[in-house]
This record gives C-alpha cells, structure tokens and sequence, in this order.
C-alpha cells in the first residue's frame, strides 16, 4: 500500500486500521503532516484502504509485482489464488472432508499458521519451519496449500529464494501425518519455535470415530499440550458423502 | 488453515459465539452450488443471526445482508455468526431439514457444538482444533486485545484499533455497540461477532486508561 502524499489530508484515521501498525505520520518536503506506509512492515492486506476512512482518497496500492505479489495473495482475504481458486492463504481442508474424504481414519491434518494471530511472518522463519517439519522424516506437505506451490524443494521444505525477502499477514504449512506421529510433529514445531522471531498457531484436525472419540486430540494430550475447548466441526451433511468402508 | 479456529476466550465469554457456514467441493459438487448457498443464507436469516458474510461480498455491516445472499456463486464460502444456543439449534435443524448437500461446518465451544448438534439430529463428522500458539509470544498483544482480534481468522481486525476503539467509547465518541459494529467491519468474510465484542468492551472498559493530550 501507498500514500499520494499530494492527496492525503494528514488526519491519520488510517493507522488504527493497518494490521501490521505501519502507517507512520511524518512532515513532507512542504512541512505538512502526511501519512506514510512502511513498505517494509506493509503485508498489502488492504484494509486501511477498505476500511474507506480516507477522505483524501489517498491510498492505492501498486500493481503486484512478483516477488513482492505473495504479500497481497497471502494477506488480503479478497486475493484468490490460482492454483486453488480459495481466497485466502488455506485450503478447503476440513470444511469438505465429508466430500473429499481428504482426512481418512487414522490419518491427521497438521497446520502450522506462520504469523498468526495478527504478529505476519517474513519467509526465513516460514522456511525454518517448515524444514524442520520435514526433517522428522515421511512428511508430506499438502499440494494444494498456496504456500507449498512457493516451495523450491517440497521435500525439505526449503522456499524459493525469489520469495525470502516478504512479509506475509499469515502463511500456513500445511500437512497431512498418520495419526500416531502427532507427537512427533508436536516436537519438532515446539522445538523450532524457540527460534522463530514471530508466532504460529498450531491445528490439529482428525475424523471423529463412531463412538464420538477423538483419538488424535488425546494424542496432543499425550504430548503436552491441550486442546482448545473450541474448534471446528463438519457436519457431514455434503454430498455425495465420502464413504470408507474400514477405520484403520 | 481456518479462519474460524483460534477464536481465544474463556468458556463464559465464547459460549455466546457460534460461527455456522457451508462451501461446496471444488471439482465434485461445486457447479450449480450457488443457488445452495443462497438458500442456506436465507434459512440463517430465519434465525437471528448477528453476523453474516461471504469473503467476496463482504459483512452484513458493510453491505446488505440481501446483496451477501444474492450474490453467492459456485465459489463462495457463506457465514453466519449466532449468539444464541437456541437460536443454532433451531438453525441446525432447518439446515438438516433443507437437504442442500453442501458441507456444513459449526464454529464453536466443542462440547457444546457437539451437544447442539445431537439436538438437531446430527452426528459430527471432522473436527479441527487449535494447539495453541507458540514462537515468540511476547510480540502479542494484551489477552484482552486478542479476545476481539481472534475473531477475524484472516487477521483483518488490527491490534491497534481494538485499542482505538476501547478509548473512543471511553471518550464518548462511540458507543459500545457502534465500537463493536466498527470492530465487525474489516472482518469480510462475516465471522466476528459483534454481540460478544460489545460485551466484552463493557467488561474490560474500566479495565484501560485513555491518552490525554
């Protein structure tokens, strides 16, 4: 995002909406105060432009270039991306498993929400992460996540080089384990993020059994670490619904 | 992976806070979905909804709620946002009821989603849950800021205006339910729930000093 300093009135009613707390106030070469986007810090998320607070009408945002295009396409929601035409920075994930069948028994889905919430994440500490998933070894990172398309080596999770330099609102490292490994998994983000610069959430999505149990949920238990009381669930009301015929 | 999962709060405080929202498949049953997805925002219409969205059309607090629902195509993704058992369980049985073979997804306290959902006659499929967050945790905000922010999964609420917010009803400026509409407005896909920020700002307002110039 940036500011035609030539139209903005200075009133600064834009840096309460930016995310990332990159609109400064600064004097202009004609003294006046005026409004100033950290390009730096800046994600492109396009809510101070939305938020439609500007009476100068003085924020626009330049045509994407790549690299610096991954900034809207992983931070503004309204940004689809091609490959999976889901806006956003995810997948449909657990929202059709009752269609896909994408998480089957015994399987469980594993994301890691570099930057979330609302601190962003630049590509070195998304790599670091994300290697250090792949080096437990047997990990597969979902095709279909927008972030492994940025990935130079989807086995070791190395990013392209072109991208190290971005800001992203949010990226989300996306996997899928058998359900016995969500300790491992557990292990590896908690040791790995003793030495990121930013934060991620952990999610942990799993089928439920017949009997209304959760076995991948105890599994983090086991681990240390508790499950949220809140969370999501499929109602299974999709069709033509996923059949499996035998729970691994 | 979701912008529903993460909502951080007490057990009191999210019990009121109910997301229910529906996609289609892409590729086995996205085409002709649109018409399902406007009928499913409809039947939420039916059922005192605070909140309602699509990530394209945007929230019910910056545009109509007959735009979001004549707007939905093949591609959308609809929300509606409850603050009341009772109203989701009635939302939950018309759904069933309606037969729109799109996927259905509830937001909310587990147990209690769980318990809504036996009431309306439904038997849970998938669930997702949040392991918390982890990394360098002293750049987050108070918990206090985070309990709105969370709200928007897309991130789209900024730290800085729940603040701004906070001391613009303190100064008169707003209302307690004009803050929480103007906290519900960046949040496009329709998932922030405008009733718990307006009770959670009476709760916390005494809580935080104001600037004085």
């Amino acid at each position: 995002m940036k500011v035609d300093e030539n139209r903005c009135l200075g009133c600064g009613r834009c840096r309460a909406y930016c995310t990332m707390g990159a609109i400064g106030l600064v004097r202009d070469i004609r003294g006046r105060t005026c409004a100033q986007v950290d390009e730096y810090e800046c994600v492109d998320c396009g809510v101070c432009y939305r938020a439609g607070v500007c009476q100068g009408d003085a924020l626009y945002e330049p045509a994407p270039v790549w690299p610096r295009s991954v900034r809207g396409t992983f931070s503004n929601p309204l940004v689809e991306h091609k490959e999976t035409r889901v806006p956003g920075r995810g997948t449909e994930e657990m929202k059709t498993n009752d269609i896909t069948g994408r998480f089957k028994w015994g399987q469980a889905g594993m994301a890691v929400e570099m930057g979330r919430p609302g601190v962003g994440a630049r590509f070195p500490d998304i790599e670091k992460v994300a290697m250090a998933i792949a080096a437990v070894g047997g990990v597969v990172f979902e095709p279909k996540n927008p972030l492994t398309t940025l990935m130079a080596d989807r086995k070791t999770g190395k990013m392209n080089p072109e991208v190290m330099g971005e800001k992203v609102l949010s990226a989300i490292i996306e996997i899928m384990v058998p359900v016995n490994r969500v300790p491992e998994i557990i292990a590896a983000v908690r040791q790995v993020s003793r030495d990121i610069s930013t934060v991620c959430s952990l999610d942990l999505t799993t089928k439920v059994d017949p009997d209304g149990g959760l076995k991948a949920f105890a599994l983090a238990r086991d681990a240390g670490v508790s499950p949220t009381i809140n969370g999501k669930t499929n109602l299974g009301l999709g069709r033509p619904l996923f059949v499996e015929e035998v729970q691994a | 992976m979701s912008h529903t999962l993460h909502r951080r709060g007490t057990q009191k405080n999210l019990e009121r806070d109910f997301v229910l929202f529906a996609m289609s498949a892409k590729g086995v049953n996205e085409v002709g979905s649109g018409s399902k997805l406007k009928r499913f925002l409809e039947i939420l219409q039916e059922h005192n909804p605070v909140n309602l969205g699509d990530m394209k059309t945007g929230n019910r607090f910056i545009t109509s709620c007959e735009n979001i629902t004549n707007s939905a195509k093949d591609t959308s993704i609809v929300h509606g946002v409850f603050a009341s058992r009772e109203d989701l369980i009635l939302a939950l049985k018309a759904i069933k009821e309606a037969d729109l073979g799109i996927s259905v997804i509830v937001s909310g306290l587990l147990d209690d989603v769980h318990d809504c959902c036996r009431s309306a006659g439904l038997q849970p499929h998938t669930c997702e849950t949040s392991l918390g967050v982890w990394g360098d945790k002293d750049r987050l905000p108070d918990e206090d800021i985070l309990r709105f922010t969370t709200m928007c999964g897309h991130g789209q609420v900024a730290f800085n205006l729940v603040a701004k917010i906070i001391e613009d009803v303190k100064t008169g400026k707003r209302t307690v339910d004009e803050g929480a509409r103007e906290l519900a407005r960046p949040c496009q896909c329709g998932v922030f729930n405008p009733v718990r920020a307006a009770a959670m700002l009476e709760e916390i307002l005494c809580l935080w000093g104001i600037h004085v110039a």
